[in-house]
Order: C-alpha cells, then structure tokens, then sequence
C-alpha cells in the first residue's frame, strides 16, 4: 500500500524508504554523541579522592593509649604497661627483660651487649614478639628503642669496624619493620610508631654509611636504599601504603629520598632527631 | 533519474555519516581527555578551569572564523558539525594546556596567535595546518612530560647540573651543584591527592587527543561535503541540460573559493545566478573577440606575430562532451 501511494505521488518508495532510515539514524547518532559531549563535560567534575585525615579510633576492648610515648625519652614511665599486652607463656621473660634492657647502665656498645648472654636473649625475644600479635610486636618496638637508647651506636674513632653498632641497630629495625611496616600503615596502635620508625631506621644506617673518620661505608647505604625503596615504594610511581603514611608526615625527607643525590637519608637524618633528639647513639651524653 | 538519485543519496549518506562518527569519536575523545588516575586507582575529572580555558580559546577561534568568511550554518547537520568542531577544539586546547601556573598562560599565548587569529586556508577551508596540528601534539608531549616529572615526585622541566660544582664532593654545596627549570607545583597540575598515576592516565589522554583531532578532521572535511551535495541539490532543481550546463559553468571545486558555502538557500540561488550570468557574459565576449579575429586574416602582418594571429584563427572550438 505504501509502495502504492508512493507511486500514486510520483515519488520513488525505495529512496523515501532511505531517506526515513537515513534521517532516523541521523537522529539516533547526534543523540548518542550529544549524549557522549554531555559526558565528555560531567566526567570533568568527578571529584579526586580524598586522602582521609587519621581519626582517633574509639576501641571498645582494652588498647594501648598514646603509643608514641613508649618510644620516647619517657617511655621508661610507662614501660610496666606493656607487660599486660605479652602472651602468657612469655610473660616472665619479658617482664625480666623489659626489667634488665629498661635500667641497662653503663652505655656499652650495642654490638657488644647484644652478643652478651642477656643480649642474645633479648634477640631471640624480640624474634618471638615479631611473630605474635601486634601489641606483642609494639612490645617488641618499645625494647629495641630503648636498645637505643641505653646502648652506645655512634661510631668509635678506634674502632676497626666503626659502623657496626650502627648497623646491628639498624639491623633490629630493619626486621620489625619488614615484619611489621606495611602491615601498619593503617593500624591506629601500630601506624605513627612504624613512621617514626622509618625515620629512625635511615637515620642509624646514615651513621652507619659515614662511620669511618675518612669516606664512607657503602655497604649500610646501599642496603638501606634498598631496603627503604621497598617499603616504601618510592622506587615506583606507585607507593605502599606504609610510604604515603609517610611522605604526609615527612614529605621533605621522602622527597629528598627520592630526588637522588649523594646524601639521600639525610631527611631522614634530620627528621629522626627532631622526634627523638635524645637517640644519639651516646645513651643522651 | 533513478541512477542520479541513488548517486545523490549514497553522497549525503557519505557526508552526514562523516559528520556524525566525527562527532562520536569527538564525544569519546572528550571524555579521555576529562579524566585521570590516581595512584590508588581512583579516577577523576581533570578539572573545569582547564577546559573553560579551552572552550574560551576555542570561541575565539570560533568567531574570528565567523567573521572572517561570514558563514553559518544552514541545517541541522552542518549546526551539529559546527558544534562537534567548537567541542574537539575545545577539549584538545584544553587536553594540552598545562593546568595553571606560567606554563599554562605561555601556551595560551602561543595558541592564541597560531590557532585563534589563524585565517582558514581559502582554496582548502582547512581550519588547522599540518604544522598547527604538530604544536598541539608537541604542546601534549610537554603536558605529558610534566605530568611524568610529577607523578615521579620532580617538581621541574628538567635539572641541569652545574659542570663543576656537581663534581665537588661537598655536601654544603649540594644546594648549588644543580638549576632547577621550570618549576612547578601538584597544585598547578591539578594532580589527585593521592598523586597520578601516569601511565595509564598517559594512554587515556593521547587516545583521547588522537581521537579528537580525528573527528575534528573528519567532521570539517564532511561538513564540506554536505554543503556541497547543498548546492549541488540546489543546482539540481533546474532541468537538468540547464543543470548539467550550470555545473560545467560553475564547478565544484570552485564553490567553496567563490563563497557558496553557507549561504541560505535564496542568496545560494541568487549568487549563482549572478555567476551563470557573468561567467555567460564573460564567454559571450570571448566568443565575439573570436569571430572578430577573423578580420585578422586580411591584415595578418606576417612573421612571429602573423603566425601567432593566424593559430587563433585557425583554432577550432571544441567538440561538445569533450
């Protein structure tokens, strides 16, 4: 019938046909691009996502409060606490050793003092912490800053390996935070302490690297460059997330890190001291 | 008739198709172009101060066009091509502007004095040469650049080292061993908080970019099309020995230089009637100088100027179809 009409009209049906289809699809393709230009404008305001501020986290249960001051200058104060968060099987010994590294007089190297009979034992502690629950392993963290602090690290004049105090400190760190560091990142117990801890870390190998009285040690360097880059991974364009926790806390000595140059941890260097300006490798002389 | 028409609609179909996937390509690019990723994944808007910049530029671009040649568009198609080029102008001016600072107001004007107060080419109509075309591509490549410098936490164009200083080996001299150039910062760039993640929001912007300037291509070069297939249907309506002689008068290739192009359907047919008759007249002319010339035979003075007046002369027209 239509075919009919056509006729009847003098028209050709096959190109009216045509023309009905064409101009259909006409208007489907400017709507789907005028769709597509619409889009094009929308996705321009897509907001980026927020980095979220850490909040105080509200624990129901028992918890650490204020870890930070386990790793202080005061953090003898406040050492007994920690007794409560270790298993019960290992309870007297750490108590014991909590007791002995928390009033170690004396300032023997750390070197030395962890090769002794006390030093051993508080080795294969602090081994077993590190495999517990993470109060455990803030327990561990507590006692190897006071290490740290009670033992002497700064390199001797006369010494014939002068960065091995520095580097078996160093060493302490370096496992609980390859335990521990990424693990973290978004923990509200663990989060500040492990950023210091990084800090701490490229601070002792940075001693350890300028040790002798004439060059340096590549040795520590390099392995804390390694080392570093992948905890952090600021080797890549992507980090972990224990390495944007902290370059928002310590964007200078990241971004010093990652520039390259000769001195690369000293941003850690200084940013180390400034959060613990009694750490001096001289038990705070 | 019939075969006329079928070859009629197959070239409108070549040319509105042309506009319309030129459109949709630009749709696409423009979305690529909008967006980015951050290092956690997450995607977001590149912002829309770049892309008022672009659509201002773009504007400009658009109206120094409109006045210069004093075009509009006629129908529905040539409005959708005229919209599709103002949009891929405006999302790849934007796609290769850097995002604020110095760097972006020194692109601006760079693309002001080549792209914006750019005359289109008149035999051609392009709008953008090969060498315009090139700058955006090297102005992307410098985006590109410094979005790589700063997804890689450098915050400069580059670093040069001071030949001496950079060798000594003391650490007080560190601030001094190298220049900086160019430096900016993530807020210039309008980077995500999280930081950008370049290689894939790298591939997004150089598809985006590509698929642009295609459609931008694209559509232009149709829209061209379809205001001649415009001017040919115009021409169409006459009987067709006057058509076929309308268009051996006045060819295609010449409607676009002689200011056919968007014109309304009454000044179309008005200027071509105005051409049918002066290019008729300037034949007519021709043609009597021809026939005059053969008085030349009487008084051919002989020699190089004899012969050539003889040639004229002697010359046939030629045969009709050929």
């Amino acid at each position: 019938m239509a075919v009919g009409l056509h006729r009847a009209l003098g028209e050709n049906p096959r190109v009216s046909e045509t023309t009905t289809g064409a101009r259909n699809r006409n208007t489907v393709a400017i709507l789907v691009a005028s769709v597509l230009f619409v889009g094009a404008l929308v996705v321009r305001g897509i907001p980026p996502a927020r980095t979220v501020a850490p909040e105080d986290v509200v624990e129901d249960a028992p918890h650490i409060v204020e870890p930070m001051q386990f790793l202080g200058a005061g953090a003898k104060l406040r050492a007994g606490e920690l007794d409560a968060w270790v298993a019960a099987d290992r309870k007297a010994r750490f108590k014991a050793l909590r007791d002995l590294v928390y009033h170690l007089d004396g300032c023997p190297g750390t070197h030395a003092w962890l090769d002794s009979v006390d030093g051993q034992r508080l080795e294969r502690m602090l081994g077993e912490l590190r495999t517990g629950k993470r109060e455990e392993a803030f327990a561990a963290l507590a006692l190897i800053y006071q290490i740290a602090r009670a033992t002497e690290w700064k390199p001797g004049l006369m010494a014939s390996t002068p960065q091995a105090n520095a580097e078996r400190l160093g060493g302490l760190l370096q496992d609980w935070l390859r335990t521990w560091g990424e693990r973290s990142a978004k923990d509200p117990l663990l989060a500040e302490p492990a950023a210091a801890t990084a800090m701490l870390y490229g601070r002792v190998m940075r001693v350890a690297w300028r040790a002798p009285i004439v060059g340096t040690v590549d040795a520590p360097y390099k392995r804390a460059r390694t080392f570093l880059n992948e905890l952090l991974g600021t080797d890549r364009s992507k980090r972990t997330a224990l390495g944007e926790l902290v370059q928002s806390k310590n964007g200078a000595a990241i971004d010093r890190f990652v520039a390259g140059g000769d001195d690369l941890l000293r941003g850690f260097d200084s940013d180390a001291l400034t959060l613990f300006p009694d750490l001096n490798g001289t038990c705070g002389q | 008739m019939s075969a006329s028409s079928e070859h009629s609609a197959a070239s409108e179909h070549s040319a509105s198709v042309g506009i319309l996937f030129g459109g949709i390509l630009v749709g696409v690019g423009g979305i690529l172009l909008g967006v980015q990723i951050d290092q956690n994944g997450s995607w977001s808007g590149t912002g829309w101060a770049s892309f008022a910049l672009g659509a201002l530029l773009a504007l400009g671009a658009a109206l120094v066009r409109t006045k210069s040649q004093g075009r509009l568009p006629r129908d529905t198609l040539s409005i959708f091509a005229a919209v599709t080029a103002f949009l891929a102008l405006a999302f790849v001016l934007a796609g290769v502007l850097a995002p604020g600072g110095p760097w972006m107001f020194f692109e601006m004007f760079l693309i002001v004095a080549v792209v914006v107060f750019r005359k289109p080419n008149a035999e051609s109509g392009r709008w953008m040469s090969f060498g315009v075309l090139g700058m955006l591509a090297a102005m992307l490549l410098f985006r590109l650049w410094i979005a790589y410098q700063g997804s890689e936490n450098r915050w400069q164009v580059m670093s040069v080292d001071i030949p001496i200083l950079s060798s000594l080996p003391f650490e007080f001299l560190a601030p001094i061993r190298s220049v900086a150039l160019g430096s900016f910062t993530p807020h210039e760039l309008g980077f995500p908080p999280a930081g950008l993640s370049f290689a894939p929001t790298m591939a997004l912007w150089a598809i985006g970019f590509a698929l642009c300037i295609a459609g931008f291509v694209l559509a232009q070069t149709s829209a061209r099309e379809h205001e001649n297939d415009r001017i040919h249907a115009l021409i169409r309506t006459l009987p067709a020995p006057v058509a076929n002689f309308v268009e051996r008068l006045i060819p295609e290739d010449e409607w676009h230089e002689l200011g056919l192009h968007g014109l309304p359907e009454r000044r179309l047919a008005k200027r071509i009637e105005a051409l049918v008759a002066s290019r008729m007249s300037r034949q007519k002319e021709l043609q009597s100088a021809l026939d005059q010339s053969k008085l030349l035979t009487m008084t051919n003075p002989g020699g190089f100027a004899g012969g050539v007046y003889q040639a004229i002369v002697d010359s046939k027209p030629p045969e009709a179809g050929t």
